[in-house]
């Protein structure tokens, strides 16, 4: 070849290698941009608010407050007032009081929990960077996030309060700093927790919750915690506790607040565009077409949006006096369903005020006190508001009291624990099932058993 | 000439030697010219041919030795009368040797009569003629079919297939020419060794599976790379939302038909050379290009129709409600409930059937069926006509300069499920420029648009192959409104579930892709030997997503005045690369260099938004919607970097020794392990180059090869080592964060070891061939999604984590069973056996699949093994389910008594979803014109999870779904021999998930039978028509399925539930797999076509 042109071809080839090779710098560095890392968060007050937001969208997660693990309460202590028709077999297991270790309602309520409480950890260690002023409100409402969760972490994976020794009977691991290997990548021995015992969970949520109503503004839109919702939140522990008397001074407290009223008919507390609706309730999700799922609508409702999967049995209709609205609160779609689900994109009431006259009800009956009102008075609102006749006081015992609890709270989400902190033995078909039956106490997940080495399993899986 | 059949090859002939030392001089450039084609063309593209071996010099140009005076000359061509240049011819047992020049001439002197002249050209079959006294023998060489010769395409680079010391297998443009399927990875199935292609469903365009050689990684990704004409494909097009199940198959934009050949690298010699991506096996697409000469012009249609492959019988109406009936009468005396109650099961079961049969069905008349529906759901939703239609055309040729090839398709499929549909408009532009005889240009372009009408995910109500799950007693039709059930005005809520008949006219999901994939290279000759070539490749995609949901889809959007979807994604990826490469020959070693450089960028951009509440059906874009529902937009990249190199040495044409070495940086990866290293040796040694062996005339090739080296795998998320705040956590319509993702600043890519000793043969004038491999490929450092303590927060971090085996046995068989004029059958056979195992996960268990019945990556186990309690059979005294306890006894033995309380039954690994052994075997004839094909493929000793389908129509009344008819023979207090345990109403037994769901899934399928006939070219001649071939045929696709399989159809793979995009428990990918959901089965194709070649 001719040498000219070969020096000239060797020229272009080094030529092209080297601009080649020079451009590759930094060409590896890439940044994402739908997430940020986590090095560039938490640097200021704004990341500690939408962290909170955060933390509250944890909360209305469909297996918490956005209302599926209601439907387990239901469903696992169901006496053949309802039958599960869907195709979703781990809601029929819970129905069935035969689930798994495996079973996606005890796996998934464990995850999406623990998440919504590293969320509200991580918003509670960072609150300095917030302006004085705002601290107070921040760390209560991240406190009561937590409290919650843990509330519905205990009820399921632990035995009942009180059934056997609280001190041994374990619960779920009680976690309350954020996980450090988010920052450090390393997932520490330490991250895996044995169980906390059900006393321990209680107690933490005690002092999360009294500190958070001490902390929380007196009021706020009904989508954010305030005192009366720390309060609300603490009659059901104390009520689940047996504590009465703190149970029934917390439900007084919502109540004095004056700021709820029962709505007008029963039909308003489950129509979020009718006017009784936000007077009825203490606090709620917030379902809209952009944002959040209600998974009472889902499972217990028709088209639009619903599966229809609760079939309402006769045995439990029957149980309403004649005249009861709430006997009536039912429609039909080839089988029986409620009413009270019915808003494809209803905002989920998480405490009504009913709740509360009913937790002073049986309270100060228990106690034989009249605390803010009697437990007749109490009780009578509720009847009068859906035309039953006002109970004698010869009538009143607690009997009265509990089905007058049981039927106005019903499908949404009492059922199991309620039955577990009366004591309450079910019969299911025809089983006799204690109330203190490992079947109606959650598994511990298989993956969090394979995960985590120093979990226990809880009996009967 | 002779015209009895001969079945056994003439053993006297000897001399496949010539052709191997000829094929082991040929100097790079016409090496080049083979793989393309143009081997043929004139001089003025390279230098003459030189021969350089001991027995020919290269000083001879023509002819070679001038000792006796009989001279023969003649003309040697090609099939299609076009001169073949460089074809050796060669006196056998003698010295003596000639070599055509570019016009195909050849001349010989000093021949005697007795005298066999040996002509041979790589690519070509090989002739002996006798001299017998002519002075003229003009020869036409047909192409070789034999793969010895092959020249297979490696990376950055090709090779003669027999000099290769590592693990390819070849599919060449003939072998999948006439599939009628949208995408060449459907057609390699069964045609390669060591290559499993699983389509996994009967839908359209759907991506599928491919795995060289078993998986390898347990989270990250299975798939191979996929490189075309050089440039790294655009693997996934990832979850692109919208209930559609798996995502689109980036392959189907790719026209099977301008497909050249597809290369598989298997080992680690081989696919090192793509360093951290190697690991799954590297699949190299070359298109087709022109060659110089006559302009070829190429017409073809096809046009034929699907059915399903096999039919899944379901109860009638008779048969249902005997069924149910029994069943709900068991279940009130298992729960003590008098059936007459109104609580009872069978009063519910009676109104339920009032419901369903819109009160045809009269409680109070239960025997009068006159009135009832009998409807057949399943022959409601799939297709027995589902029309094909395929138009090619195609043209190329060029000169010495330039050469093209240009070629445009149309072709529209319908699927066998209703409302499924594809069609495709591509083409393709492939231009080569010599600039000089130094400096060559060229451009590789295509742009395909595809449009596919799909169908909602196997998981959703709304797939219309769960239609199969509706009552019998279900009209079809309203007979209030005419249209199908649970349209409104009639009740949404009946049928039992949604209707999904009601969503073909009333909804659509449309997705249009347009790709642009090419490139455009130069290729600069600098000194003897030494040229650089540079290369800037592109793959462009852009998905746009259409969906609406009309008014009448209420039940199933929840929307009640409908709403309508757009979701569009762009795919921008570019590489560069740039390499030397040096090829010399010294003496008796020849040397093949590269040393180079690659780049490669993607960025993935989504956008999305939704509205809901439209005017009217008539409107169906967002331009008319009241509620604005989801906006979204999302954007990842990711980057490589890589240097590259490669030696291959080869002594005297015997000994052959391959080098080679990838360094690979990715953004991928963790900040403190950015780049890794892939080296890879091999060596081969040709036995029959050996004196010992050099003239045998049994065994005529015989080639030892031996390779070891390191590939990795990169196929994990852009950012998975990064810890990542999330803002997908809206509340209350304000804006929130979350923690996200741990991150792993060590991550990295996962090595594979790959180890192979592979034999490759050649017997009785090469008539036997194939390949014998043997491997061990241990995977370390797994990138994996280990589960970490929920309570953390956080469900997974990716890690590199413990390691994975796959050890097989990969064997090939070609035989030329009869080769006589106008007759000939060849057989290619193939059988692979890959057994893999999990040998660590450091005590992690991954979880995949179904949640009840899930698929494991554990320690010991086969990858994606089914984890579940045993099944026992029926309790013959009272109709229980049982299934065997297997808890372990404490001397390690299992606990084999029975038990009907399900909770006490101890889940194990039953069964595995990986075949034991895979194969294939295509044979073809050749009789006069006609030429008929028949290839069949296997897959054997697998189980399928039929779980998902069989919980709800497999196994009693537990839910309301109808059953199959061979489920009908349940136990009853009457009937106490029946093997099926007692149906129950709304009450499992038996229905939990259990090893009775896993279903032996071994096929054995007529993959494809082609029957053509090509009509004699004298016909054309004679009648003075251009036409140059003109083949009509027939093919069939899936025409025979033997199984005994139970669910639709054994080669399955649910687009929900498996891999990473699907509705899975994990985001680990190999492990969910084998699994049926109202999976679409495979459709039987028949297709008539004609081709006119001009």
């Amino acid at each position: 070849m001719n040498t000219q042109f070969t020096k000239l071809r060797l020229f272009l080839g080094a030529a092209v290698t080297s601009v080649v090779m020079s451009a590759c710098g930094n060409l590896l560095n890439v940044e994402p941009v739908t997430q940020i890392d986590v090095n560039a968060d938490f640097r200021e007050p704004l990341a500690v608010r939408v962290g909170l937001t955060g933390a509250y969208d944890g909360l209305s997660n469909r297996l918490i407050w956005g209302g599926e693990s209601w439907c387990y309460s239901e469903l696992l202590a169901d006496e053949n007032e309802i039958r599960f028709r869907g195709t979703f077999q781990y809601m029929g297991d819970v129905w069935r009081k035969t689930m798994v270790p495996l079973s996606f309602a005890a796996t998934e309520l464990w995850l999406t929990g623990y998440d919504a409480i590293n969320r509200a950890n991580r918003v509670l260690t960072v609150i300095d960077s917030l302006p004085a002023s705002e601290r107070n409100s921040v760390r209560g409402q991240a406190l009561f996030i937590r409290a919650a969760v843990y509330f519905e972490l205990v009820r399921f994976y632990g035995k009942a309060w009180g059934d056997g020794d609280n001190a041994t009977n374990p619960a779920v691991p009680l976690i309350l700093t954020p996980t450090s290997a988010f920052l450090s990548g390393v997932v520490t021995p330490e991250e895996s927790r044995r169980r906390n015992s059900v006393a321990e969970v209680y107690a933490q949520i005690l002092t999360d919750l009294r500190q958070a109503e001490e902390l929380l503004p007196a009021s706020s839109i009904a989508t954010r915690a305030n005192k009366a919702t720390a309060a609300a939140l603490l009659s059901r522990v104390h009520l689940m506790q047996g504590d009465f008397a703190n149970a029934r001074d917390a439900a007084n407290r919502v109540i004095a607040t004056g700021r709820y009223r029962l709505a007008p008919t029963f039909e308003e507390c489950f129509r979020e565009a009718l006017p009784g609706f936000s007077g009825e309730t203490i606090f709620r999700i917030p379902i809209t077409e952009q944002d959040g799922v209600n998974q009472l609508n889902v499972f217990y409702s028709a088209t639009p949006g619903g599966r229809r999967d609760m079939e309402i049995l006769a045995k439990h209709v029957n149980l309403y006096e004649r005249g009861d609205d709430r006997g009536a609160f039912f429609f039909t779609s080839g089988r029986r369903l409620t009413s009270k689900w019915r808003d494809q994109f209803g905002d989920i009431p998480v405490f009504r005020i009913a709740e509360m006259f009913l937790t002073r009800a049986e309270c100060n009956f228990r106690l034989n006190t009249s605390v803010g009102a009697t437990p007749l008075e109490d009780v009578n609102r509720i009847r009068t508001r859906v035309k039953l006749p006002p109970l004698e006081a010869s009538a009143l015992n607690l009997n009265a009291i509990l089905k007058e609890r049981r039927l106005e709270l019903a499908f949404e989400g009492h059922l199991l624990h309620d039955a577990k902190r009366t004591r309450r033995n079910l019969v299911y078909s025809d089983q006799m099932i204690p109330f203190s039956s490992p079947r109606l106490v959650f598994p511990v997940p298989q993956r969090e058993m394979d995960a985590n080495k120093n979990l226990t399993q809880n009996p009967g899986y | 000439m002779n015209k009895s059949l001969r079945l056994l090859p003439r053993l006297a002939v000897r001399g496949s030697l010539v052709l191997a030392a000829t094929v082991a001089s040929l100097n790079p450039t016409l090496r080049a010219q083979v793989q393309t084609g143009i081997a043929e063309s004139s001089a003025a593209i390279a230098p003459a041919p030189m021969i350089a071996t001991g027995v020919m010099q290269p000083s001879a140009s023509a002819t070679l030795e001038l000792v006796q005076t009989a001279q023969v000359s003649g003309t040697v061509k090609d099939e299609d009368g076009n001169a073949l240049r460089g074809v050796v011819i060669k006196v056998k047992g003698s010295n003596k040797g000639a070599v055509t020049d570019r016009d195909g001439k050849y001349s010989l002197v000093g021949l005697s009569d007795g005298d066999v002249l040996v002509f041979s050209l790589i690519g070509y079959t090989k002739k002996e003629i006798p001299v017998a006294g002519q002075s003229v023998i003009n020869v036409v060489l047909p192409l070789d079919v034999q793969k010895l010769n092959d020249v297979v395409v490696v990376g950055y680079g090709s090779q003669i297939k027999r000099e290769v010391t590592g693990s390819m297998v070849k599919v060449k443009a003939a072998e999948i020419v006439d599939v009628p399927v949208p995408s060449f990875d459907v057609a390699m199935q069964g045609k390669a060794a060591g290559v499993v292609v699983t389509q996994g469903s009967g839908k359209l365009g759907q991506g599928i599976s491919v795995r060289v050689r078993g998986a390898a990684s347990v989270s990250a990704g299975q798939d191979p790379l996929y490189v075309l004409d050089g440039v790294p494909l655009t693997a996934s097009f990832g979850d692109f939302g919208g209930n559609v199940g798996r995502s689109l198959n980036p392959l189907s934009d790719i026209n099977p038909q301008d497909i050249e050949s597809i290369d598989v690298l298997k080992d680690a010699a081989s696919a090192s050379i793509y360093g951290s991506r190697g690991a799954n096996g590297v699949v190299l697409i070359t298109t087709k290009k022109g060659k110089a000469g006559k302009t070829n012009i190429n017409f073809s249609v096809q046009r034929g129709f699907s059915s399903p492959s096999k039919f899944l019988q379901f109860a009638n109406t008779p048969q249902a409600l005997e069924y149910f009936r029994r069943a709900a009468g068991a279940s009130d005396r298992i729960d003590g409930i008098d059936p007459k109650d109104p609580d009872s099961y069978t009063s519910a079961l009676e109104a339920y059937f009032q419901e369903q049969s819109l009160g045809l069905y009269d409680p109070s008349k239960p025997n009068d069926l006159s009135k009832v529906p009998n409807t057949d759901w399943a022959a409601a939703v799939l297709r027995n006509d589902a029309p094909s239609t395929q138009v090619d055309l195609s043209m190329s040729g060029g000169n010495e300069k330039t050469l093209f090839h240009l070629s445009g398709q149309y072709m529209e499929q319908e699927g066998i499920v209703i409302g499924n549909k594809l069609n495709r408009l591509s083409g393709r532009l492939n231009v080569e420029h010599r600039v000089s005889d130094a400096f060559k240009i060229g451009l590789n372009f295509s742009l395909a648009r595809t449009n596919n009408n799909r169908l909602p995910g196997d998981n959703a109500f709304s797939s219309p192959l769960q239609a199969v799950a509706l009552p019998p007693v279900s009209p079809l039709n309203d007979p209030v409104t005419g249209l199908p059930i649970g349209t409104p005005p009639g009740d949404p809520n009946i049928p039992v579930y949604y209707n999904p008949i009601i969503g073909v006219n009333n909804s659509y999901r449309n997705f249009v892709v347009l790709r642009n994939l090419g490139n455009v290279f130069g290729e600069l000759a600098i000194t003897e030997g030494l040229t650089l070539r540079g290369q800037f490749g592109f793959d462009v995609a852009t998905q746009n997503e259409d969906q609406w949901f009309g008014a009448k889809t209420v039940r199933n959007s929840g929307l009640p005045l409908g709403g309508t979807t757009n979701l569009s994604q762009t795919v921008e990826n570019f590489s560069g690369s740039a390499f030397f490469n040096y090829n010399r020959t010294f003496d008796a070693v020849a040397l093949d260099a590269i040393a180079g450089t690659e780049y490669q960028q993607s960025r993935t951009k989504t956008t999305q938004f939704s509205a809901q509440d439209l005017p009217s059906d008539g409107f169906r874009l967002a331009a008319a919607a009241a509620k604005p529902t989801t906006i979204d937009s999302r954007q990842t990249d990711f980057t490589f970097l890589s240097y590259f190199a490669r030696a291959n040495v080869k002594i005297a044409d015997k000994y052959l020794l391959n080098l080679n070495a990838r360094v690979d940086g990715s953004s991928r990866f963790g900040a403190n392990n950015r780049y890794g290293f892939f080296p890879a040796a091999s060596a081969g040694w040709i036995i029959t180059g050996e004196d010992f062996l050099k003239d045998d005339e049994v065994v005529s090739f015989l080639k030892l090869r031996a390779s070891y080296g390191l590939t990795g795998n990169a196929e994990i998320g852009n950012f998975q080592s990064r810890g990542l705040v999330s803002g997908v956590a809206v509340y209350d319509a304000q804006p929130g964060t979350r923690p996200l993702q741990l991150p792993n600043p060590n991550l990295t890519w996962e090595t594979t070891t790959q180890a192979e000793v592979g034999i490759d043969y050649g017997f009785l004038n090469n008539r036997i061939s194939g390949e014998l491999n043997v491997y061990l490929k241990n995977s370390t450092g797994l990138l994996l999604d280990v589960d970490i303590p929920g309570s953390t927060g956080f469900r997974r971090q990716t890690r590199n984590l413990g390691s994975m085996r796959n050890q097989g046995i990969e064997f090939t068989l070609n035989t030329d069973n009869v080769n006589v004029e106008n007759f000939s059958w060849k057989t290619s056979l193939n059988v692979a056996l890959n057994d893999n195992r999990v040998i660590d996960l450091a005590g992690q268990i991954l979880n995949a699949g179904l949640g009840n019945l899930p698929s494991r990556a554990v320690a010991g186990q086969p990858i994606g093994v089914f984890y579940t309690p045993e099944y026992a059979g029926v309790n013959q005294e009272n109709g229980n389910a049982e299934w065997f306890k297997n808890t372990l006894l404490p001397d390690g033995s299992r606990d084999r008594t029975r038990t009907s309380r399900y909770s006490e039954a101890q889940p194990i690994y039953a069964a595995s979803p990986l075949p034991v052994w895979t194969g294939g075997v295509t044979n073809t004839f050749n009789i006069y014109g006609f030429d008929l094909t028949f290839q069949f493929n296997a897959v054997m000793g697998n189980r399928i999870n039929f779980y998902g389908v069989g919980q709800y129509s497999f196994a009693g009344a537990r839910f309301e779904d109808n059953v199959t008819v061979d489920q009908l023979n349940t136990w009853s207090p009457t009937n106490k021999t029946a093997t099926l345990p007692e149906t129950r109403y709304l009450i499992e037994n038996g229905s939990q998930a259990s090893s009775r769901f896993l279903l032996d899934g071994s096929f054995v399928r007529l993959r494809v039978a082609t029957l053509g006939y090509n009509i004699p070219k004298q016909v054309f001649a004679d009648a003075g028509l251009p036409i140059t071939n003109l083949r009509l045929y027939v093919t069939a696709l899936n025409l025979l399925t033997f199984t005994n399989y139970g669910g639709w159809d054994p080669e399955v793979n649910s687009d929900d539930f498996t891999g990473a995009g699907g509705n899975s428990v994990s985001a680990n990918a190999a492990v969910g797999q084998g699994i049926d959901f109202y999976t679409a089965p495979q459709p039987r194709t028949i297709m008539f076509g004609i081709n006119v070649g001009f």
